[in-house]
């Protein structure tokens, strides 16, 4: 399996429907670049949280029998019953920054120290980081903490690989 | 700025692409790579392919652009009356930004 047809896994299954087919003539079933995949597996978050292209691609899918990330699908189900206060905003947005900060920090003074990957691998990670460690205070915001866990836990692990990649070449 | 920018403006993002890829259907209907070649050629600058089919699924949903009936695996887009208003819109709120730029160049 090439690495498009894999990071496409990471789609909603109504947009793997509606573009999937397209999206993997047009990526080339050889081996991506680190600059495209990341491309991809951010669209792939914005393609789960976006409301406009979730909308979009219900109403213009053809039929499937659903298949895909049931975790992901209960986590979003729950999300949607639940109200995101001004107080939930204001936390994500702390922890936003304080992540921000925090990986850019570290960053520049690993950098700096000598460490040039790693400190590069930081600088690089600290906006999608703090992007998705706040995540629990809005887009999954009463959804089973374990699958929070599971969210959150695995698309760092995937940013940190990707980062560390494109840190090297 | 006019209701149209405020429409394309609200792409957040994506908008920037969305722009190439109503430049780039201007002139005919194109598949996904062969507005990512022109875009490139327009630009110098090749969008990838998530950003590329992020913009698709916006400009698609708002009814800018539309898909035509499927060559092989690739399937050809083409724009429609409200985005060929869109983009006609946004050119020339461009077109007075840049001469208002170069005014002020001129004069300084």
């Amino acid at each position: 399996m090439t690495t498009a047809r894999r990071l496409l896994r990471l789609y909603p299954p109504a947009w793997r429907a509606r573009y999937g087919e397209e999206f993997l003539a047009m990526a080339g079933e050889g081996a991506l670049s680190a600059r495209n995949a990341f491309d991809i597996v951010m669209v792939a978050i914005d393609a789960w949280l976006s409301s406009d292209v979730r909308d979009a691609t219900r109403a213009l899918r053809p039929a499937t029998n659903g298949g895909g990330m049931p975790m992901l699908k209960t986590m979003l189900a729950c999300g949607r019953r639940t109200t995101v206060t001004p107080r939930d905003g204001l936390i994500g947005a702390g922890v936003m920054l304080a992540v921000n900060f925090i990986f850019a920090g570290l960053g520049v003074w690993l950098h700096r120290s000598g460490w040039l990957v790693t400190g590069e691998m930081l600088k690089g990670l600290a906006f999608p980081a703090s992007f998705t460690l706040a995540m629990p205070w809005w887009a999954m915001k009463g959804s089973p903490w374990k699958a929070q866990c599971v969210i959150v836990g695995g698309t760092l692990l995937v940013l940190i690989v990707l980062s560390w990649v494109a840190a090297r070449i | 700025m006019s209701k149209h920018d405020d429409l394309l403006a609200g792409l957040g993002r994506f908008s920037e692409p969305a722009l190439y890829i109503l430049i780039s259907l201007a002139d005919g209907p194109k598949h996904g790579y062969a507005m990512t070649q022109d875009i490139e050629g327009l630009t110098g600058q090749r969008p990838g392919p998530g950003t590329l089919y992020g913009a698709i699924a916006r400009l698609e949903s708002r009814k800018w652009i539309e898909p035509l009936p499927a060559e092989d695996r690739r399937r050809p887009y083409r724009l429609t009356a409200a985005g060929q208003r869109v983009l006609r819109h946004r050119l020339e709120s461009l077109r007075a930004v840049a001469r208002i730029g170069r005014a002020r160049l001129a004069e300084s």
